[in-house]
């Protein structure tokens, strides 16, 4: 007796056997093929979610650098970064100076104001003010009107781009180009409208309203610290840019050399890292839940094979009888356990893509499966099988031939 | 000789009773013998029949078979025996009812690894041999109790062991089909084949050459059968 006529006589076996119990065969998968469905839907979720969360990324430019005071994913002391020194058009106007990886430099400062016109008001909207660098940094167009320049800037005009939101909001029929718009206590020409670019994370990046950098110091005050976007030819060149920014950086602000860094220079793709350790909880807990629903279903596969070696004790006994050696039956009732899982495992793979799918058609997620992913499911659906029907298949290797077959 | 027991005991333990179930039995049998054991119920027939058929170890004793000691052979060495030395034919068949006849007289050669096309030319010669030509992939609800005792018998054959063990196998046939079985038997037994016969009926007892009486566990008579069964007659 070899082991390929084991398997082989047990493959029969095992196919014989679930053909004669169709039903049970079917009733006894569906545990595991839920099981499998969800970790299949799961993975295919998290897997679009990660490809739609990059494509996002892209949009906040994968090729920038934003040089702030302090650092976006904040590790230590909050009010060791508030009482840094703030950072100003100086140190935008140094860095342009200066670098010679930066393609642009945008000097930037926010805050939130009410914006009306007319009747319509739309509340809490970010004013920015900035450059004409600001387009290359970001990455928005402008598909109607035009920027603002540099005599906008030295002569503090009130002029605004307006991102769609504001455009949705303020001008639903009218056309935004030249309407006088009201932002706090000032009124603004609207000279021109951005792309949209939709939302990163749930947060809109359209309900903005750009204005000259000066222009926006003379209304609000020049005491806010503001931020410096700057672009780099390539995402190659990042790492090297963020070094020359850090020398350029300590020199404009005199920092001495024993001191650490007081200002951050931050990447999209940190977010990148703070996202995945977001999602990264939650698909744990969606494992773990499918892992659940596995072990169930597992535990259903043992208790049908239990049930199968009990049916099947006289012929266990006459199998013996006849030369068959106890390895023989362990392997027997194992297969026929795996062959059950792996038919699951089919189902289940079947029903988490087509959960996948489903996800992708009725949500913004792109839910996408890898081929592989197909295999490990099947795969992995078997193992369970091999976990949870070896202790009853060993059972029925262990059962006395004289007793099995005397089994009424 | 083919069987060499000696001293063969077989106690079971029953919580905390023992039951003696064979209490030293001494038994030779020769290649070509057809040997009949009878005895009353609970005289320990069965119990032997399976120490000889190797499906259960004595407590006691020693047992030669084919100049093997089996009482000493791992489990694995002994389902490698009974595969190979021994054709089982049991009061109830004990056929497997989903496989086919032919599938069911393959079952020995399987476990010996015999490829399946010869496989299936020595089952179907098995089946030729016991009259069931015409019943090679019936399935054993499909066939009557005399026809599935003779596939049982074909089984036995088809791995063309040394001893043939019948339990009681005319113990679930009415009597005209019950001789059909004896028929066959006395064939094989012409036919050179070594045979071992339970049974608790004298008058087929004294149709074999040999009979061997156990009582309580032990050997007390052994002699030609019409002596041995008719004593049996007697008590
Ligand atoms: N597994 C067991 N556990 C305990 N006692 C047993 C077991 N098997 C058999 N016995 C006992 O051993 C004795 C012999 O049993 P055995 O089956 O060999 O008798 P038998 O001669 O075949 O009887 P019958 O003609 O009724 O088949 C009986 O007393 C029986 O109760
Ligand atoms: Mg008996």
């Amino acid at each position: 007796m070899n082991a390929r006529i084991d398997i082989l006589e047990g493959s029969r076996i095992a196919l014989k056997s679930l053909r004669a119990h169709r039903l049970r065969t079917l009733l006894t998968t569906v545990g595991i093929g839920i099981g499998v469905a969800t970790l299949l839907a799961i993975l295919g979720i998290t897997q679009g979610l990660d490809t739609s969360f990059a494509k996002q990324l892209e949009s906040l430019g994968s090729s920038t650098l934003y040089i702030q005071k302090s650092p976006w994913v904040q590790m230590g002391n909050w009010w060791e970064f508030r009482n840094r020194k703030d950072l100003t058009w100086a140190h935008a106007e140094g860095v342009r100076r200066l670098s010679t990886y930066a393609t642009a430099v945008a000097p930037m400062v926010s805050r939130n104001e009410e914006v009306k016109f007319h009747d319509l008001s739309m509340a809490a909207v970010e004013i920015s003010g900035t450059t004409s660098d600001y387009l290359q940094v970001t990455g928005f167009e402008i598909t109607r009107g035009r920027f603002f320049g540099e005599s906008d800037d030295d002569s503090r005009s009130t002029v605004a781009v307006l991102g769609m939101d504001v455009v949705d909001t303020l001008f639903p029929h009218s056309d935004p180009i030249g309407a006088p718009i009201r932002i706090g206590d000032r009124v603004y020409t609207v000279v021109g409208t951005l792309s949209r670019k939709g939302k990163i994370l749930d947060e809109s990046q359209d309900e903005i309203v750009l204005i000259p950098f000066h222009t926006h110091q003379s209304q609000f005050g020049a005491q806010r610290s503001i931020a410096i976007g700057v672009s780099v030819a390539t995402p190659d060149a990042l790492d090297a840019a963020e070094d020359q920014l850090v020398g350029i950086m300590r020199r404009l602000r005199q920092t001495p050399p024993d001191k650490p860094d007081d200002f951050a220079i931050n990447r999209p793709e940190q977010l990148a890292s703070t996202y995945n350790q977001l999602t990264g909880a939650l698909f744990g807990v969606a494992v773990g839940i499918g892992f659940i629903t596995l072990l169930v279903g597992g535990i259903g596969i043992m208790n049908i094979m239990l049930v199968s070696v009990r049916e099947r004790t006289r012929e266990i006994g006459v199998r013996r009888a006849l030369g068959a050696r106890k390895r023989t039956i362990v392997v027997q009732f194992v297969l026929e356990a795996m062959t059950v899982s792996a038919v699951g495992g089919a189902l289940g793979t079947a029903l988490g893509l087509g959960g996948a799918k489903l996800v992708s058609l009725v949500t913004p997620l792109a839910a996408t499966v890898k081929p592989g992913t197909v295999f490990f499911g099947v795969g992995f659906a078997a193992l369970v099988g091999l976990v949870f029907g070896i202790w009853p298949a060993f059972r029925a290797a262990q059962l006395d031939p004289v007793e099995a077959l005397r089994h009424e | 000789m083919l069987i060499q027991l000696s001293g063969i005991e077989r106690t079971y333990t029953v919580g905390t009773e023992k039951v003696h179930a064979l209490r030293g039995v001494d038994l030779s049998i020769d290649a070509g013998e057809w040997v009949a054991i009878i005895g009353q119920s609970g005289s320990g027939k069965s119990t032997l029949m399976n120490v000889i058929g190797c499906l259960d170890t004595p407590t006691r004793g020693t047992y030669f078979l084919n100049g093997k000691d089996v009482a000493r052979m791992d489990d694995d060495s002994l389902a490698d025996v009974r595969n190979r030395e021994i054709g089982f034919v049991f009061q109830n068949f004990q056929l497997l009812p989903r496989e086919t006849a032919l599938a069911n007289v393959e079952l020995p050669l399987v476990y010996r690894g015999v490829k399946a096309a010869v496989r299936h030319a020595r089952a179907q010669e098995a089946l030729v041999k016991v009259g069931l030509a015409d019943r090679v992939h019936h399935r054993p609800n499909e066939l009557s109790g005399g026809q599935r005792q003779r596939v049982a018998i074909a089984r036995a054959l088809a791995g063309e062991p040394s001893l043939l063990l019948a339990d009681e196998p005319t113990g679930n046939l009415d009597s005209a089909t019950g001789e059909e079985i004896i028929k066959l038997f006395t064939q094989l037994h012409e036919q050179g084949h070594t045979i071992v016969l339970v049974t608790h009926e004298p008058k087929l007892a004294a149709r074999c050459p040999r009979a061997v009486r156990l009582s309580d566990g032990l050997v007390v008579a052994d002699g030609p059968g019409k002596e041995v069964a008719l004593i049996s007659v007697a008590a």
